[in-house]
C-alpha cells in the first residue's frame, strides 16, 4: 500500500522534515503491511455492547477549578484567557 | 539484609513492631537512588520532600498508635504518565516536559490514602509507546542486571526502580505488555489487571480501550497487597467495573493443587527463543509436580493479534494525543505563522519519531475510506480473539505462556526497526485485546545472565487465582529479589 | 424559469440541566471567563469523561416530543479535528446509533390550521466547544473554556422543507416545544440555539439539485434571509449556465452575504470512531415510557386545538400557545367559564401584552390572575363598564391585590345605564349638532357612531354606548 505520508501527517497536524519523509514513508509502509495481514471477516460489528450497561452520573454540580490553577500550564495567557494566534474563521 | 532491599510485606512487619521507622525505610531507598540512579535512570523526577513528608505522617500514625494499611510507609515508585498533584507528570515527553497537574490520578489518591511514600515518578517509553524504554524525551533507563541492556517499555522506569531496590513498589501502566515485559526483562512481578478493575482517571491515556495501571514489586505478596489498594469501582471512569473486590494479599493460598493449566501451543513456536520455552516448561513442571494439571489449548488467532494490537492502539492514540497543541499546556514552539503552523511546528518538535510514527498510524487508519479496512476489521479480529480465550477457559483454569520470546535486548539494538521492537509484545499483546489479567513473574536466567519471565493468564476478574497460582511458584523457585547488582 | 428549493435543518439546543454533559461542572451562561472549567471539560491528559443522566432523558424527551423511535442501546463516538476552542480535539457526539431516529413534525404552515408533516431523521447529544474572543487592540485570539461540554442535542430534519416560511414555523414549533418540554432556555442572543442550514435548487418534476450547508445561524429571521438569499445564489448559478458544488458557506446576517468557507474537497475528515472511555448507553423500556409519559400536552397539538374547539383565528391561537405560561393562563381563563373565549383571547393578546412588553415582566410577575381577568372581562360583557374603563381597570389589578368590583367602585368606573341622565346629555348633543340630525334622516346612518362618541365625551366615557344609542335613535325619530 503506497501511503501519502505528507496528507497523513497534515491530518494529524504533524509537519515532517523533507529529510525523514522517506524514512517515515517506508516504515509507515512496513507497519502498515503487518496490519494487512488482517483477514477480512464475516459477521456484523457494532460497537456496542448492551450487556454491560455504562452508569450515569447524577446531575449534581461539583466545584470547578479556580481559574489560576485552570490556566497555571498555559503556555500564553491573558485578561483570564489561553492565547492562540488569531483565529479567522 | 538493608531495608531497601526487603518486601513491603517484612517493611510492613518492622514498622508494626517499631524495628525501623517509616523515615528510616524513605531514607534508604533514597539512598539507594542516590547510589545508581545514575547508572540506570529509573526515575524523571524523585519526590524526595513529598516522601520524606508523607513518611514523617506515618511515623505519627505509629507512634499514635493508628491501624495501618499493609502499604503504610512504603516506598512507591509511581510511572510518569500517572497523574500527581503538584508534581511534574512528563509522559517522559517533551510536550509535557513542564507540566504539573492540578490533580491526583484516582490511583494516587488511593496510594496516599494507605499511607503510601510516593518516592518519584518513573521513566517510561515517551507516552508509553515503546519496549524498551529508549523512546523516553529525558534519558534511556538501563536494565539493573545489566546496564548494556534494556530494561523493557514501557514502564521500564517501574521495573528498573523495584529491580534496583530504589522503591519497594511501582505503578506502571500496560497497553500491549508495558508492565508485564519490563517486569519480565528486570527479573520482578507485574500484574496487568483486568480491563476495568483499577480506575483510569489522571493516567494520562495512549489506548483507552487497553490501557490499564497495574502494580509491580519484588514479591507476589506485595503486588497482591498493592493491587488490593487500587482496584476498585471509580464514577470518575464509566469503564471502571461495578463490583466488590476482596483483599487479596492476605488470602494466597499458594496452591495450585488441581488447577488445570492450560498451554497454547501459539506461545511456543519458532520465535520463541528455546532457552525461554524450556526456562517456561521447567516451571510448568514444578507446578505439575504441585498437583496441577496441563492441557493444551488453542488461541489460533493469535498471529493477528500484534496487527488488530497496533491498529486499535494507534487509533485511539491518534485522537487521544490530538489535544496536546501548545494551547493549554505543555510545550509550546516559537515562531509560528499562524494557528496551523503553531500546531504543526508544536506537534512535530514536542513528539519524538516513535509518537509521531503511530499518530500517523492512527490517523491512517481512521481515515475517511480506510476505516472498514483496518479499524473494523481489527475491532472484529479483538471480538475474535476474546471468544478464543472464552473458549479456551472452558477447558483450563489458567494459561501459561512466555511472557515475551527473548530476555532483554541491548540498547540501540532495536531502534532503528520499529517492527522488531514491535515483536517484543507478541506474547503479551492478547491479553489487553481480550481484557484480561495477566501476571509475569520470574522464572530463572537465561546464559547472558537476564532474568526470564513467565506470563500467567486469567479469565476476566480472576486476579486472586493468578496470585495464587503465582504465589505457589514463587515458593517453589525460592523468591526473587533485587537485582545482583544492585544489593547492598 | 420556475425552481423549488430543498431544505433541511441542523438544528443545536444547549440543554438547561444543572451540569454540563461530562463533568459537574455549572452548566451556565455569562458566568465570568474561564470560572465554570474543570480538568475534564478543559482536555487536560489523564481526565475522563462521565455522562450526566438528565442529557440522556432530556434527549429522549425531545425523541418523544418529535415522535420519534428511541434506541434503548446507542453509543457516542468521537468526532476528531483540531480547533482552539475544541480542547481535546475531539467533539464527544453520536454518529451511527444516535439516541432518537426516524421521526416527524407536524408543523401549521398557513392560517386556516394546515400543517405539514416535516420528517426528523436523528436526535443526538454531543458537547458544545467554547469561545474565541476576538479583540481589535490584540494580535491573537482569547480562549473561553466555559461552554466547553455544555450539552446539546442536535436536531436533524429531513429535507422536506421548500421554503423559509416552511423553515421558519418548523424552526419555531422546535422551539416551542423545547420550552414547553422545559429542555433549554432557547435564548437565540445567548446563542443556546443556533441551526445549520442545508440548502438546494432544482426545476420542478427533476432531482434534487446539489446541496449547500451554511453554518451557525443564529436566529430564525436570520435563517429566513439565509435560505432565500442562498437559494437566489444558486439559481443565478444555473440560469448562468453554472453548476453548483457541493460546499460549506459562511452566513453573514450584518452583510445580507455568503461566503465560501470550504469546497468538499477541503472537507474535514473527522475521522469518528467509537468513544473508548465511554461504555454503552442502555436505557430500559420502563423509563422510556415513563419520560413520554411525562409530557405534556405539545404547543403545535395545543395550537391545533384551540382553533379546532376553541373556534380561535390562528393569529390567537399561535401567540397563545407560543410559550407554555401564557397558554397555561389563558386556559384557566377560559375554565372560569365566565366570559367569551375570544375576549380573553383579544385582551391577553391585546392590552395584557402590551403592559407586559413595556415593563419587560411576564405574567408571573404580575399579580394578574385568571380570575381577575374574567371577571374584569365579564364586567364589559354584562355592560358595567365600558372597554375604555376596562382598560382602566386592568392597569389597577394587574399590579395589586384589588380585584376589578372594587376598582370599579373606587374609581366610579360604572357605565350609566340610568336613561334618564343620558337622555339630558343626548339632547345636548344633538342640539349642538343639527346636521348630523340632517345626514341621519337623509340616509346617513353612520353617522350615529359620531353622535355616539360625543355623547360619550360628555358622559366621560361612562355612558353605556347601547342605551346611548338607543336613546339618540328614538331623539332623532321624535325631532
Ligand atoms: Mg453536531
Ligand atoms: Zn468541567
Amino acid at each position: 500500500m503506497q501511503i501519502d505520508i505528507q496528507h497523513i501527517a497534515k491530518l494529524s497536524r504533524l509537519s515532517i522534515e523533507n529529510e525523514k519523509v522517506e524514512k517515515f514513508q517506508k516504515e509507515m509502509e512496513n507497519i502498515v503491511a503487518m496490519c494487512e495481514k488482517l483477514p477480512p471477516m464475516d459477521g456484523d460489528y457494532t460497537a456496542v455492547d448492551p450487556s454491560k450497561p455504562m452508569r450515569l452520573r447524577r446531575d449534581d454540580v461539583r466545584p470547578s477549578l479556580k481559574r489560576e490553577q485552570l490556566l497555571q500550564n498555559a503556555p500564553q495567557t491573558q485578561a483570564g484567557c489561553v492565547v492562540v494566534p488569531k483565529v479567522v474563521e | 539484609m538493608e531495608l531497601f532491599e526487603m518486601t513491603a510485606a517484612s517493611l510492613s512487619e518492622k514498622l508494626r513492631k517499631k524495628e525501623c521507622s517509616a523515615v528510616e525505610i524513605t531514607r534508604s531507598a533514597l539512598t539507594q537512588i542516590e547510589k545508581k540512579e545514575e547508572q540506570i535512570g529509573s526515575f524523571v523526577t524523585v519526590c524526595e520532600e513529598r516522601a520524606l513528608k508523607k513518611a514523617e505522617e506515618v511515623d505519627k500514625k505509629i507512634a499514635a498508635g493508628e491501624q495501618l494499611s499493609p502499604l503504610a510507609g512504603i516506598p512507591v515508585g509511581v510511572k510518569d504518565n500517572i497523574c500527581t498533584e503538584g508534581t511534574l507528570t512528563t509522559c517522559s515527553s517533551k510536550m509535557l516536559y513542564n507540566f504539573v497537574p492540578p490533580y491526583n490520578a484516582t490511583v494516587v489518591d488511593k496510594l496516599e490514602n494507605a499511607d503510601a511514600v510516593i518516592i518519584g515518578k518513573c521513566n517510561m517509553d515517551e507516552f508509553a509507546m515503546g519496549s524498551s524504554c529508549e523512546t523516553s524525551y529525558f534519558k534511556k533507563t538501563k536494565n539493573p542486571w545489566n546496564p548494556d541492556y534494556v530494561p523493557g517499555g514501557s514502564s521500564g522506569g517501574s521495573a528498573s526502580c523495584v529491580s534496583a531496590g530504589e522503591a519497594v513498589l511501582a505503578l506502571g501502566s500496560d497497553t500491549g505488555g508495558s508492565i508485564r515485559l519490563p517486569a519480565s526483562y528486570c527479573g520482578v512481578v507485574g500484574l496487568k489487571p483486568t480491563y476495568g478493575s483499577v480506575s483510569r482517571y489522571g493516567l494520562v491515556a495512549f489506548a483507552s480501550s487497553l490501557d490499564q495501571i497495574g502494580p509491580l514489586g519484588r514479591s507476589v505478596e506485595d503486588v497482591a497487597n498493592l493491587y488490593a489498594v487500587i482496584c476498585g469501582r471509580d464514577p470518575m471512569d464509566a469503564t471502571s467495573a461495578v463490583r466488590e473486590y476482596g483483599a487479596f494479599g492476605s488470602q494466597i493460598s499458594r496452591s495450585v493443587k488441581g488447577l488445570r493449566i492450560g498451554i497454547p501451543k501459539e506461545y511456543f513456536g519458532d520465535g520463541v527463543d528455546p532457552e525461554i520455552k524450556s526456562a517456561v516448561m521447567n516451571s510448568i513442571d514444578m507446578l505439575v509436580k504441585e498437583g496441577a494439571e496441563t492441557v493444551s489449548v488453542s488461541l489460533p488467532s493469535t498471529d493477528y493479534a500484534l496487527s488488530a494490537y497496533y491498529i486499535i492502539s494507534s487509533a485511539e492514540a491518534s485522537s487521544n494525543l490530538a489535544r496536546f497543541d501548545g494551547v493549554k499546556y505543555g510545550y509550546r514552539a516559537e515562531g509560528y505563522a499562524n494557528l496551523t503552523d503553531m500546531y504543526e511546528k508544536t506537534r512535530s518538535e514536542g513528539f519524538g519519531d516513535e509518537v509521531k510514527r503511530r499518530i500517523m498510524l492512527g490517523t491512517f487508519v481512521l481515515s475517511s475510506g480506510f476505516y472498514d479496512a483496518y479499524y473494523k476489521r481489527a475491532k472484529q479480529m479483538q471480538q475474535k480473539i476474546a471468544q478464543e480465550y472464552a473458549e479456551a477457559f472452558s477447558q483450563c483454569d489458567l494459561i501459561l505462556t512466555p511472557t515475551s520470546p527473548s530476555t532483554a535486548f541491548q540498547i540501540g539494538e532495536r531502534t532503528d526497526d520499529p517492527l522488531k521492537m514491535y515483536a517484543a509484545d507478541i506474547c503479551t499483546v492478547t491479553v489487553n485485546i481480550a481484557g484480561l489479567p495477566a501476571i509475569s513473574v520470574p522464572c530463572g536466567t537465561a546464559s547472558n545472565g537476564l532474568p526470564i519471565g513467565l506470563q500467567m493468564i486469567g479469565p476476566k476478574f480472576s486476579e486472586q487465582l493468578l496470585f495464587n497460582a503465582a504465589g505457589c511458584f514463587e515458593n517453589l523457585c525460592g523468591g526473587f529479589g533485587v537485582a545482583p547488582a544492585m544489593r547492598g | 424559469m420556475n425552481y423549488e428549493m430543498t431544505i433541511g435543518l441542523e438544528v443545536h439546543a444547549e440543554l438547561n440541566t444543572a451540569t454540563k454533559i461530562y463533568c459537574g461542572c455549572k452548566n451556565a451562561f455569562g458566568a465570568e471567563v474561564n470560572s465554570n472549567c474543570c480538568p475534564i471539560c478543559t482536555g487536560m491528559p489523564g481526565t475522563l469523561p462521565t455522562l450526566n443522566e438528565k442529557v440522556v432523558e432530556y434527549a429522549v424527551k425531545m425523541g418523544h416530543a418529535l415522535n420519534c423511535k428511541i434506541n434503548p442501546v446507542s453509543k457516542q463516538d468521537r468526532k476528531n479535528y483540531f480547533y482552539p476552542d475544541l480542547p481535546k480535539a475531539y467533539q464527544i457526539s453520536q454518529f451511527d446509533i444516535p439516541l432518537c431516529e426516524n421521526g416527524y413534525l407536524d408543523v401549521m404552515v398557513d392560517e386556516k390550521g394546515n400543517t405539514k408533516r416535516i420528517g426528523v431523521t436523528r436526535i443526538h447529544i454531543e458537547e458544545d466547544a467554547g469561545k474565541l474572543l476576538h479583540d481589535e487592540s490584540f494580535a491573537g485570539s482569547l480562549v473561553d473554556f466555559n461552554r466547553c461540554g455544555v450539552p446539546l442535542i442536535e436536531i436533524v430534519s429531513e429535507p422536506d422543507m421548500h421554503s423559509s416560511a416552511e423553515a421558519k414555523a418548523y424552526l419555531e414549533t422546535i422551539k416551542s416545544i423545547l420550552q414547553y418540554i422545559d429542555i433549554s432556555d432557547c435564548k437565540m442572543q445567548e446563542g443556546s440555539i443556533r441551526c445549520d442550514i442545508n440548502v438546494s435548487v432544482c426545476r420542478p418534476g427533476e432531482p434534487m439539485g446539489t446541496r449547500c450547508e451554511m453554518k451557525n445561524v443564529n436566529t430564525f429571521s436570520g435563517a429566513v434571509r439565509a435560505i432565500e438569499y442562498e437559494a437566489k445564489r444558486q439559481i443565478e448559478v444555473l440560469e448562468a449556465g453554472g453548476v453548483i458544488h457541493q460546499e460549506t458557506r459562511r452566513w453573514d446576517d450584518a452583510k445580507g452575504q455568503n461566503f465560501l468557507l470550504r469546497s468538499k474537497e477541503d472537507s474535514h475528515d473527522y475521522r469518528y470512531f467509537p468513544e473508548p472511555d465511554l461504555l454503552t448507553i442502555v436505557i430500559d423500556e420502563e423509563k422510556i415510557w415513563r419520560l413520554k409519559d411525562e409530557l405534556p400536552e405539545l404547543p403545535n397539538q395545543k395550537l391545533k386545538r384551540y382553533m379546532e374547539s376553541y373556534g380561535l383565528p390562528h393569529f390567537d391561537a399561535n401567540l397563545l400557545t407560543e410559550n407554555p405560561d401564557k397558554a397555561a393562563f389563558f386556559e384557566s381563563c377560559v375554565d372560569k367559564n365566565n366570559c367569551k373565549t375570544k375576549n380573553i383571547s383579544n385582551w391577553l393578546l391585546g392590552d395584557v401584552s402590551r403592559i407586559l412588553n413595556e415593563k419587560n415582566l411576564s405574567l408571573a410577575d404580575t399579580a394578574l390572575t385568571p380570575e381577575k381577568l374574567t371577571d374584569m372581562i365579564a364586567l364589559i360583557e354584562k355592560g358595567t363598564i365600558s372597554v375604555t374603563a376596562g382598560k382602566t381597570v386592568l392597569e389597577e389589578i394587574i399590579f395589586s391585590e384589588k380585584t376589578p368590583e372594587q376598582v370599579v367602585k373606587e374609581k366610579g368606573l360604572a357605565q350609566i345605564s340610568d336613561t334618564g341622565a343620558l337622555a339630558a346629555i343626548v339632547q345636548s348633543v344633538l342640539e349642538a349638532n343639527p346636521k348630523s340630525i340632517a345626514d341621519y334622516k337623509g340616509g346617513k346612518t353612520n353617522v350615529i357612531g359620531f353622535l355616539i362618541g360625543q355623547c360619550m365625551r360628555q358622559s366621560k366615557g361612562q355612558g353605556n354606548p347601547a342605551v346611548l344609542k338607543e336613546l339618540i335613535e328614538k331623539q332623532i325619530e321624535n325631532c
